[in-house]
């Protein structure tokens, strides 16, 4: 279940731009077309006319790269066995936990057309891949493979597949599922560029040497586990996928066997989605894995309105609700279902990446490519009264563009507050130094008025204040509210003067390249929504994103930050590390209530938020069901329980 | 009446609809508001009416802004006259503030430090109506809101009006091919979904006041029409059309001076109920959000807002019992209007 406040933060999804310089391999990806190739293929291809099933080519690989035809000998395998486990010995298996989705998906593929809706979600968590990571360390758990090696060339790794790890059919997990994972995401049946694209471009070569050992390699060194998080894709099950020319609609409500502890169950079309756990699951015995996905089944409902959705809650037809929204905390979650106990309110305090969002100023624009006045700005921003009225002073002021990746923050950097002699100073230096009749500062007839365009019309009423409080600085921001996709668009351009709006961050460090570098600055397209170059940014850039040395990173992504400071491009506004959810008294959390990378604390799948295993912690208890059902019934009451957390808090 | 000059058919028209009560007292209190509105900025304003500072008088309502620092203030931005009000009676030197009788403009946050919200009415804090969910003062975005909103509707009447009146007497008049053909323009243009148009004109550019009124203009002008071209192929087969002609008069002076005042009636029994769909049609845009933009005063926001919050009711009763009234008074005015100008004083069933 996505929280309200989440969904809102992502609103404006990362776009990923790869460059397609591996054309040479995509011509691999247009096999010849055979009658057949399965014998249970040949039944359907007879059946439907105008099917034509296509065999996939062998992985090409281009000059330069490629891995060993042996597996070398002189490999040092690494595994985890030693990072603490995090889930409860006291969790009890079973029950039914009840979620909702806004919307029905349009398809249960996880690839190809309309396959990115929320419920994707829980079908991607239920595909593990090789490895995982710790939600405390950030360090890489076994999950399929048990065991892992660097080759000698920085970019590739070798896995070593679990025996036990079995498909939720019962076929067994090979290393050739990991090839035909390649096979099949650079194939043009699963309509699907993005993944064309990157499986070509990003992975260069998978090689099965026997049935449970495989390599990756990858188009560029990185530290160990930045190489894990950029490789390490998840299997694909060659027994299931017969492909075609109609693959895609031909898989479109064929769910995938999984990895993972939950298949699809029973799928009622426009209604709810059953996940149910796997019977006898490969991984139920393993460290990291044991007492974690409890719930026997998990049932995702339609609920077309979050209002309708919390009433439900209320009614104890959804086990947990999430109230990150001052409102939701403060005003809704009140009544007598909190009062008497039978609902506990949780706070929990994470160190999630952060989403980057704030205020982005386009400098190729006249007035915005002076550093005064976007410094000018920056102190005409009243972002602590947005957090204190409106927000209760729940959320936080962001410090710096990126947050929430361990030691790559850089804490040193303090925000620019809202100071009005300050603002005074650097609009004077820019030569801002009379106010018209409207109060609004000019220089030589040219005032000084900012359009602001952003997509997300609830963030309208943080936007006003910042209005009305910059007028006093004598700033103008002319509010633009557009659509979502063309607020996008705009700011893709670069038609924008000041964007407000974010990225989403995950993974295990920052990222610069896609909105610093000069090569971004001058296209359209690209992330650098504030078209900022800077050579000296561009060499840190480059070195960044080539080392593979951890303590170089951190030093470089120290520098890169304070320089994006500096710069003064973007003014961070606000962050929320923390969750905030209701649960009925039933649904039970371990003692420590959540990891500080959950992003939510009662996810009944593997990954709460991001790539850290911190998911499917909770667990259902029936006879505390039944007792707090009767006590509803009779009127009994227990304490009021609210919940804070705070061990993690920074 | 003499002065006026009146003939005699509009007299009798006029004591008609005095005639009927309520339709005659909507319109005058109607006439009232309508005034006031355009006096808003001196009656619901964080500006004061009136400062007497160190024996110098000001009226800032609508002069430029006066900064601060022009009453002994420390700060550079505009003056906040409630504070400087606040801050004279402290002082007790002689000094004073005249405030009108709501002291906040539709733009302003009034946020108070540990009070979130929005906050219920309040004598007190001078918010008769509460305040919405960023503090603004609801009364105030209330009265804005609907100047911009009637404002809108007149202005959209006009356009429609004047292109309805012309096509459709032409249409009327001329008849034949011409009249063929706009009929079949008419169908083909009336089947464009004009909510989708709004939706699709509001993601590609801001939608402005002017914007909105082209838009809506150039989807509802078939409205009147149908009316004026039935109207005028009745008028013009009388006789006086036909005396006008003999007598050598030309077609744009036939339709002006002789057909339109007899179909006058039409026009003016229409005029209501078009300003009352006007401001309908302006609130249900904002409320879908496809209206005007953010910060505008607006009832269609105002009641998104009260239906999202309905832990504060005091926003959709404003809102709500506001637009009941405006849209009541507006009908009974349109109700006693047709009436005034029905040519049967009685009807009889038989």
């Amino acid at each position: 279940m996505k929280l309200p406040e989440q969904i809102s933060s992502r609103e404006i999804t990362r776009l990923v731009s790869l460059p397609l310089f591996m054309s040479v391999l995509l011509m691999g990806g247009c096999g010849q077309v055979e009658e057949a190739i399965d014998p249970e293929g040949t039944e359907t291809s007879d059946a439907e006319v105008g099917i034509e099933v296509v065999e996939l080519p062998p992985i090409a690989v281009a000059e330069g790269d490629g891995l060993p035809a042996e597996l070398p000998a002189d490999l040092e395998w690494l595994t985890n066995d030693s990072d603490p486990e995090f889930a409860s010995p006291d969790a009890i298996q079973g029950g039914t936990f009840r979620g909702f989705m806004l919307s029905f998906p349009l398809t249960l593929r996880l690839v190809g057309p309309d396959s990115n809706g929320a419920f994707a979600g829980f079908l991607r968590h239920n595909q593990f891949g090789p490895v995982s990571f710790h939600p405390y360390t950030r360090r890489a758990i076994p999950s399929v493979a048990t065991h892992w090696a660097f080759g000698k060339d920085g970019r590739s790794i070798y896995y070593r597949i679990n025996p036990k790890a079995r498909w939720s059919d019962g076929e067994p997990v090979t290393s050739d599922d990991f090839v035909f994972a390649v096979q099949f995401m650079r194939s043009k049946e699963i309509v699907a560029p993005w993944y064309n694209n990157y499986y070509t471009d990003r992975i260069r070569d998978v090689k099965a040497y026997d049935e449970y050992t495989y390599a990756v390699q990858g188009a560029d060194s990185k530290p160990m586990d930045e190489m894990h998080y950029n490789y390490a894709f998840g299997p694909k099950p060659r027994h299931f996928h017969v492909m075609s020319n109609k693959w895609v609609e031909e898989y479109n409500w064929k769910p995938e066997p999984t990895t993972g502890p939950y298949h699809i169950g029973e799928v009622s079309k426009g209604k709810y989605i059953d996940l149910e756990r796997t019977e006898y699951w490969w991984a139920d015995e393993e460290r990291f894995y044991r007492n974690r996905f409890n719930p026997k089944r998990v049932r995702v409902k339609v609920i077309r309105d979050i209002n309708t959705a919390y009433q439900h809650f209320l009614k104890a037809e959804l086990d947990t609700f999430g109230l990150v929204l001052p409102e939701y905390w403060h005003e809704r979650a009140k009544g007598e279902e909190f009062e008497n106990g039978y609902i506990r309110k949780f706070w929990l305090y994470n160190r999630l990446p952060q989403p980057s969002q704030g205020v982005f100023m386009n400098t190729n624009e006249p007035l915005l490519g002076e550093p005064e006045i976007r410094y000018g700005i920056a102190h005409a921003l009243n972002f602590d009264k947005v957090i204190n009225t409106i927000l209760r002073g729940d959320y936080e002021r962001m410090p710096t563009f990126q947050l929430g990746f361990g030691d790559y923050d850089n804490n040193t950097i303090k925000p620019r507050t809202f100071d009005l002699n300050k603002a005074a100073e650097y609009f004077e230096r820019a030569g801002f130094r009379e106010r018209d009749e409207t109060g609004i500062l000019v220089r030589d007839g040219q005032r000084l008025s900012f359009t602001v365009s952003y997509g997300q019309p609830h963030h309208t009423d943080r936007l006003v204040i910042l209005k009305e409080e910059a007028k006093k600085a004598g700033l103008e921001l002319e509010l633009q509210l557009l659509d979502p996709s063309a607020a996008f668009k705009k700011q893709q351009e670069k038609k924008h003067q000041i964007s407000w709006g974010g990225w989403n961050s995950q993974g295990l460090s920052p990222r610069y390249w896609e909105h610093f570098h000069s090569d971004n600055a001058k296209r359209t397209q690209t992330n650098n929504i504030t078209a900022w170059a800077d050579p000296v940014m561009d060499e840190l850039i480059t070195r960044f994103r080539g080392s593979s040395e951890l303590a170089e990173r951190i030093e470089l992504a120290h520098r890169l930050e304070q320089m994006v400071h500096d710069s003064g491009v973007m003014v961070p506004s606000f962050q929320i590390p923390y969750t905030r959810e209701a649960a009925w008294r039933w649904i039970r959390v371990p003692q420590h209530i959540g990891t500080p990378t959950s992003g939510s604390i009662f996810n009944s799948q593997a990954n709460s938020a991001g790539i850290f295993s911190s998911g499917g912690l909770m667990w259902i208890d029936q006879e505390i069901k039944e007792e707090t059902l009767e006590a509803k019934r009779n009127g009994d009451t227990f304490d009021a329980v609210t919940i804070i957390q705070n061990d993690y808090r920074t | 009446m003499s002065l006026l000059n009146l003939n005699p058919q509009t007299i009798k028209q006029l004591k008609r609809f005095k005639s009927i009560k309520r339709g005659y007292w909507s319109a005058i209190l109607l006439a009232v508001l309508l005034a006031l509105c355009l006096i808003a900025e001196l009656l619901v304003n964080s500006r004061a009416l009136m400062v007497s500072y160190e024996g110098e008088w000001y009226f800032p309502t609508y002069t430029a802004l006066n900064p601060g620092t022009a009453f002994g203030l420390d700060y550079e931005y505009e003056t906040n006259y409630r504070e400087l009000r606040a801050k004279f009676e402290e002082q007790d030197q002689g000094n004073w503030v005249l405030m009108p009788p709501v002291p906040y403009n539709a733009f302003e946050n009034d946020l108070k430090v540990g009070s979130y919200p929005p906050n219920p009415p309040s004598l007190e804090d001078e918010h008769y109506l509460g305040t919405d969910s960023t503090g603004r003062d609801i009364l105030a975005r209330l009265v804005y809101g609907f100047r911009i909103a009637i404002a809108f509707s007149g202005l959209l009447l006009t356009f429609n009006y004047v292109a309805g009146i012309i096509i459709g007497c032409a249409m009327g008049y001329f008849g034949g091919a011409f009249d063929l053909l706009f009929q079949r323009v008419i169908e083909i243009w009336s089947n464009i979904p004009f909510l989708y148009v709004i939706m699709i004109v509001a993601s590609v550019v801001v939608p402005s006041f002017l914007t909105l009124v082209i838009v809506m203009a150039a989807l509802g002008w078939m409205q009147l029409t149908w009316n004026m071209r039935t109207s005028t192929y009745k008028e013009k087969s009388r006789e006086y059309v036909s005396a006008a002609r003999a007598l050598g008069a030309g077609n744009v002076r036939i339709v002006g001076s002789h057909i339109l005042p007899n179909t006058i009636a039409v026009i003016v029994t229409f005029v209501p109920f078009s300003i009352a769909s006007g401001v309908t049609f302006l609130t249900a845009l904002d409320y879908l959000g496809f209206g005007l933009p953010p910060p505008t005063p607006s009832w269609g926001e105002l009641l998104s807002q009260g239906t999202n919050q309905l832990q504060a009711p005091w926003i959709v009763t404003s809102v709500v019992v506001a637009m009941v009234v405006v849209l009541l008074m507006v009908t009974y005015v349109g109700e006693a209007i047709r009436e005034a100008f029905d040519p049967k004083q009685f009807t009889y069933y038989e």
